[in-house]
């Protein structure tokens, strides 16, 4: 028994208290995709393990699936951290596309304009579109301070100014003084020496991916082993503790903006460096969003955010080699994610927890009425 | 026996939360128009019982006779209409309604069905407080009466709603020595009328004064159905709490050094505006002790809050602490100057119920004098920080990674004292450590927090236990209406005495 409480001790040590619970919500969660997916892809006619097996052959099949699997798994990690952070800490930043749009655009940008040294360029660029991250982000957080504006609507608003703003740029400024001529609403291509590196040689596999685990890497560190990630969790998790026990709230508060903020504009920098090589309008198809649902599915821990990525970027591949190869869409396979994302969101403890407690219940009801009819009486002790 | 006397029995009533057995076959029998004292330690299950009762609870089993007739309470409601009426501990009264509102709520007479007819409603109230002789200000807002008024109110409301049977749930602890004897009255007049009263509380002195027949319960259990003549209080205390107690701080003399915090002038409003401390004056020196007394929400929570910096001083106001101005500083800077705080509320505020038992153990402890590295957490140092509050303090835990919400409300209390205790605070600003903790851990932490005055340290201790106060403190402070009384050194005062101050009868000024 005590070995065993010891062994208990570990796991909750460098895991988290709840694990057991966490694998039976994914098991569970799983299970519930498989059997709804197969139900909805065969009422459009087709076979389920066909499509699955196309979707794995997809995303896993040879290098070039392989790499294009990992691409697209590049911007979930950083969207994806972005939102951890800021959750980890009771902030909701539901701006991150916003952030990831004003990033992209500054990268963009600097990238085409600015003439620099090949390995300086890229560094700066994905600078740049970090701290355009952050100067869209600490908006909000200036008026959730200064104003009590909740940033759950401050934060969502400024995307659409994002995005719009971006657009107009690249639509009346930067087009008609580049001298192109072009039906898409992008701006030129970036210089190559403002580009990433390709990963793996055929794919659009970049160093971006590089960064990306070393950014979720990084985030993992702050959390668990610096005393700044510890106060920045006791505000996410109870705000008058944190402030009682001397935690500055409001400069915590003002990180947890900036940091967030500032990956949230890097993931648009590297897509641009390292994906698009120019700002496209509308690049983005909610990635920033999908980065909450990733963050959600992993339960805000960097490590698992880092494999709950892959499998993502792995279906968005997976879903094109389904959608050739029968009469599904691809969509159906984005369908099946989000409700991945809502089985897991269930409390599966608490639904537990309330059957076991009522069945202890009728057995203890039961039990005793047992011992009543026996003519024994009961163990109170009455008048 | 014969049941016809009894207006209600509850018989063998067990009611669980999760692996909690908070009531494990209670058997109550109450007779009409007695006082029936239901006596026991915090969460000795005496109020589950009477939510099952009121039906705020279902029970798991058991079963409830009232009037000779077994009766199964749909809802709360219900439970009122068949004549439970209940006083809770907490006030359940709209603050911005008048007391006329708070009483007919639910109940209001009506014209056409759907009309209230506040006239008729009115009059019927006021019949009731005349028979009852109860004075209360039926046009006055809730907001602006004092506490012993609104517990009028509340049984005044139970018994417009057509109680038979009033349950009050501790409804002494918010009073003073003078408001509990006025409270007394009203009970022996409402049971010479004909009602019956179900008296909860854990203090023995008050059982004595006002009971017919007690109950005593101990973890779940009936432990004992006695009259209060063939008892004494040592034998009811056994009953309660299975041993002998005497709650006596053991006190020796000390030395009293410079003087440690001074507050000059300190005046704080509440976020409506509302000026909630005046003036306040005080010193503390090294090695003392000084006791808050005063009825909740007189200013103990503005004063405290003031000196921790939760919240802003007026103007023209100074505290000064360690021989510096702190009037403006941040809680963490006070932290780190060596100021400790626990608060009243354990998970609102004193803990995080997500985070784990380390994380909670080393809140305030990493800003003041903390871990070597001032950015990695040494997990080495925390473990052996982490250990010495939960074995210094006896907190059971099963390791130190454990979710602190997993854990009892004693144990959170005990590693929430243990924390601030061992961090070597040179002040430690205590709010009702005492509270929810059973009797071995109340002399435990009063122990404790002696042994920190004597070793050069000093305490502000605001508590809602005028015994604890008077038993710890070195000097007493009592807050009235946000003005600071001077009570005395330690036994200058009797209780009488300290509680006609908590009740604002004391003209002198602040010492």
């Amino acid at each position: 028994m005590p070995d065993n409480r010891a062994l208990d001790g570990t796991i909750r040590k460098f895991f988290s208290p709840d694990v057991g619970i966490g694998i039976a919500r994914y098991i569970l969660s799983f299970a519930g995709v498989l059997i709804l997916g197969s139900i909805l892809i065969m009422a459009q006619g087709e076979d389920p393990i066909r499509a699955a097996r196309l979707i794995v052959y997809g995303a896993l099949g040879n290098l070039v699936a392989i790499g294009n699997s990992l691409r697209w798994a590049m911007p979930c990690m950083l969207t994806g951290a972005a939102s951890i952070i800021a959750m980890k800490s009771g902030v909701i930043n539901l701006g991150i596309e916003g952030q990831m749009y004003v990033g992209a655009f500054t990268a963009a940008v600097l990238g085409w304009a600015v003439r620099l040294p090949p390995g300086v360029h890229v560094v700066v660029c994905i600078a740049g579109a970090g701290i355009a991250g952050v100067a869209w982000a600490i908006v909000p957080a200036l008026m959730r301070l200064f104003l009590s504006v909740n940033e759950y609507v401050t934060t969502m608003m400024m995307n659409f100014i994002a995005t719009l703003f971006c657009d107009y740029f690249v639509v009346w400024m930067i087009i008609p003084s580049s001298g192109i001529t072009t039906t898409t609403a992008a701006t030129p291509p970036i210089a190559s020496g403002a580009r990433l590196s390709t990963l793996i040689k055929g794919t659009s596999c970049s160093t971006g991916l590089i960064i990306g685990i070393a950014v979720c890497l990084l985030v993992c560190i702050l959390y668990k082993y610096t005393i700044k990630g510890y106060e920045l969790k006791q505000v996410g998790e109870n705000l008058k503790f944190a402030k009682t026990g001397g935690v500055n709230v409001k400069k915590t508060f003002i990180i947890i903006f900036v940091l967030s903020g500032f990956l949230g504009g890097l993931s648009g920098g590297v897509e641009v460096t390292g994906g698009y090589y120019r700002y496209v309008s509308g690049f983005s198809y909610t990635m920033g969003w999908e980065g909450i649902m990733i963050a959600n599915i992993c339960n805000n821990n960097p490590i698992g955010l880092i494999f709950a990525s892959i499998v993502w970027g792995g279906l968005k591949t997976g879903a094109m080699s389904m959608e050739r190869g029968t009469t599904l869409n691809r969509l159906t396979v984005n369908l099946l994610q989000m409700f991945f994302v809502i089985l897991v969101s269930i409390n599966y403890e608490g639904i537990f927890r309330y059957f076991a407690d009522r069945m202890k219940k009728r057995r203890q009801a039961r039990r005793f009425l047992e011992g009543e009819n026996r003519g024994g009486k009961s163990a109170c002790s009455g008048m | 026996m014969n049941g016809d006397e009894y207006i209600l029995e509850m018989r063998n009533i067990t009611k669980t939360f999760g692996d909690l057995v908070a009531n494990d076959g209670v058997t109550l029998r109450v007779k009409k128009g007695s006082v029936h004292a239901l006596v026991g330690e915090n969460g000795a299950g005496k109020s589950t019982l009477m939510n099952v009762l009121a039906c705020l609870y279902k029970q798991d089993y058991g079963d409830i006779v009232l009037n000779g007739r077994h009766v199964h309470f749909r809802n709360s409601r219900d439970a009122a209409r068949s004549g439970i009426g209940m006083v809770h501990q907490e006030f359940m009264l709209f603050k911005d309604l008048t007391v006329l509102e708070n009483i007919m709520y639910g109940f209001e007479e009506k014209t056409a069905w759907i009309f209230i007819n506040k006239r008729k409603t009115k009059r019927k109230i006021k019949e009731i407080c005349e028979k009852y002789h109860f004075n209360i200000p039926l046009e006055a807002k809730v907001n602006d009466l004092p506490v012993s008024m609104l517990q009028q109110v509340e049984i005044v409301k139970v018994l417009y709603k057509g109680a038979d049977i009033i349950v009050l749930d501790e409804p002494t602890s918010v009073l003073t020595p003078q408001g509990v004897e006025g409270l007394f009255d009203a009970i022996r007049f409402l049971a010479r009328s004909g009602k019956t009263i179900i008296f909860i509380t854990h203090k023995l002195k008050e059982v004595f004064a006002v009971a017919d027949t007690i109950t005593v319960l101990r973890d779940g259990r009936v432990t004992g159905n006695v009259r209060p003549e063939d008892v004494n209080e040592n034998e009811l205390a056994r009953l309660m709490v299975g041993r002998e107690v005497m709650l006596q701080a053991d006190r020796s003399a000390r030395e009293l050094g410079g003087v440690f915090l001074r507050a000059e002038d300190v005046s704080v409003r509440d976020k409506d505006g509302v000026l909630r401390l005046k003036h306040a004056n005080f010193d503390i020196r090294e090695g003392e002790i000084v006791g808050i007394a005063g009825v909740a929400g007189s200013g103990q929570q503005q004063l405290v809050e003031a000196i921790f910096g939760l919240s802003g001083v007026e103007e023209g106001g100074k505290i000064t602490f360690l021989g510096q101005d702190i009037t403006r500083a941040e809680p963490r800077e006070r932290r780190r100057m060596g100021m400790g705080y626990v608060p009243q509320d354990r998970l609102g505020v004193g803990a995080n119920a997500l985070g784990t038992v380390w994380e909670n153990s080393i809140m305030g402890y990493h800003i003041s004098h903390g871990f070597k590295s001032k950015v990695f957490l040494r997990h080495k140092e925390i473990d052996e920080f982490t250990g010495r509050v939960v074995s210094q303090f006896n907190v059971k835990t099963p390791n130190i990674y454990e979710k602190l919400g997993n854990l009892s409300g004693g144990n959170i209390q005990k590693l929430i004292v243990g924390r601030e205790s061992i961090q070597d605070n040179r002040l430690l600003i205590v709010e009702d450590p005492t509270r929810g903790i059973d009797v071995g851990a109340v002399e435990f932490v009063w122990a404790k927090m002696l042994e920190i005055a004597s070793s050069g340290r000093a305490i502000l201790l605001v508590s809602h236990e005028l015994n604890e106060v008077m038993q710890l403190s070195d000097r007493i402070l009592v807050v009235y209406n946000g003005e600071i009384f001077d009570g005395g050194r330690y036994q200058e005062k009797n209780d009488r005495e300290i509680g006609l101050l908590m009740l604002g009868g004391g003209e002198s000024d602040a010492g």
